[in-house]
């Protein structure tokens, strides 16, 4: 894809938030999560889909007219999709760069896939899975011990 | 703090060496001399699922001692049935007992429980997942037999995908130096590749086969699994492989002296009952020593020195 055709389909924004190299297929899911939480729902968005990219192939990717995202809402997309990047804009010009990167523990977040796990059983359980030191990206349920890629588990609906 | 025992995978080399030492000295200890050892304590039994072994060898473990045991094995009778959560029975129970063992049907509820309890907590079987005192109690067998944990030649036979038994057991014995393993099942039932690969990772040999004669011949110990109907779905492959590892007599005509079979029981057809009666069996005493290892479980939890 030309420099030209890059200004033609993902138009710059002057201010705001970039979400980018998200994997191909995860930018809805991100846009959910983002207008899950209070306030993000009214803010102007742009969601690009199935991007070229040199680094993945094909990306997805959002703009967002909002100043900052919340840590809270940055761990929450890493548990979608770690190894997205965050881009601050000012100016138009990229003000602040950051990757997100996985959490070594998540807690109450995501339920567990096993539908013998006691998790998916009880009342009032805090499911928790711990990042597992042999395979990476792969966590392992602190409750039935099974091991999972974290794009396998299901997110806990707000 | 208190001590739980949830899961073989807790469990360090260390303190499955103080495991071992404490069984091996509560098994040389005359029957007289252990019957105070925990005299006024209570045990909880929280049985969420049938057995017999396993409970039968923790309720003996502690009246042994001297102890005394409550608890339950069936359900139906308990406030587990108005809807009652697990949770919420472990705080009332442990309101009585000193410690609680559980077997529960579900995968983690025992850790659940430890989590909940203020009281030590051991794990008699979460679902598929783990049943630690029954690996300490193959460990306890196997030094009980040859002196040792390590250098030994271990055949695994019969259903080695689904059976926790030998999963937990071939994790613990990886803990021990220069031990060689001889995988024997039917090609449908192999051991997960995630077990194969720890083993890769510490260079450990790990051969896979189905001539269980051979294993007779060149192992020490060879671990006999009963093949479960209930994980096949279709009845003919459950047919197919079902009798497809049978210890008889006659097969053990030449062994060497120094073998021995085990078994977590219960069995079906896998050792043919003329085994029985031959210095190789080594099932039934394994029932014993499991007694003996829940003792020195029960002492360790409860912080009782011997």
């Amino acid at each position: 894809m030309s420099e030209q055709t890059k200004v033609e389909y993902i138009p710059k924004i002057e201010r705001g938030i970039v979400v980018d190299h998200i994997p191909v297929g995860y930018g809805v899911k991100v846009l959910k999560i983002i207008r899950s939480y209070p306030g993000m729902k009214d803010v102007v968005t742009t969601i690009g889909l199935n991007y070229l990219s040199t680094k993945l192939g094909r990306k997805d990717m959002l703009k967002l007219v909002t100043d900052e995202l919340p840590q809270e809402i940055l761990d929450h997309m890493s548990l979608v999709s770690p190894g997205i990047s965050i881009k601050r804009i000012r100016d138009y010009q990229v003000d602040k760069k950051f990757v997100i990167t996985t959490p070594t523990e998540i807690t109450g977040q995501v339920l567990c896939r096993n539908p013998n796990c006691i998790t998916n059983h009880e009342r009032h359980m805090t499911t928790c899975f711990k990042a597992t030191r042999r395979d990476p990206g792969k966590y392992r349920c602190m409750f039935c011990e099974r091991v999972f890629f974290l794009g396998e588990l299901e997110l806990i609906s707000r | 703090m208190k001590m739980d025992l949830i899961s073989a995978t807790d469990l360090g080399l260390d303190e499955i060496q103080e495991f071992l030492t404490l069984a091996a000295k509560m098994d040389e200890m005359p029957a007289v001399e252990k019957v105070d050892l925990l005299k006024g304590r209570v045990l909880m039994v929280m049985f969420y699922e049938p057995s017999t072994r396993t409970r039968l060898s923790f309720e003996a473990a502690m009246v042994r001692l001297g102890g005394a045991v409550i608890g339950f094995s069936d359900t139906a009778s308990t406030s587990v049935s108005k809807g009652e959560t697990l949770r919420d029975t472990v705080l009332t129970g442990e309101r009585y007992a000193d410690v609680i063992v559980i077997r529960h049907p579900q995968e983690g509820a025992a850790r659940l429980a430890a989590g909940a309890a203020s009281i030590p907590v051991i794990n008699a079987g979460d679902g598929a997942n783990q049943h630690p005192t029954q690996t300490l109690l193959d460990l306890h067998t196997i030094r009980k037999n040859f002196g040792r944990t390590s250098g030994l030649k271990i055949a695994l036979a019969g259903d080695l995908k689904y059976g926790r038994t030998v999963h937990s057991l071939f994790q613990a014995l990886l803990k021990f130096q220069g031990n060689e393993f001889l995988l024997i099942s039917p090609p449908t039932l192999r051991l997960p590749d995630y077990l194969l690969a720890e083993a890769r990772a510490k260079n450990v040999k790990v051969e896979e086969s189905t001539d269980l004669q051979t294993a007779i011949h060149t192992c020490d110990i060879v671990y006999m699994t009963r093949i479960q109907r209930e994980r096949f779905a279709d009845v003919l492959e459950y047919e197919k492989v079902k009798d497809a590892f049978v210890i008889d007599a006659a097969m053990l005509a030449d062994a060497p002296k120094k073998l021995k079979i085990l078994h977590p029981l219960p069995r079906v057809n896998e050792i043919s009952p003329d085994v029985d009666g031959t210095t190789y069996a080594g099932y039934f005493p394994q029932v014993y020593n499991g007694m003996i290892m829940r003792q020195a479980i029960l002492l360790k939890l409860l912080g009782v020195k011997i």
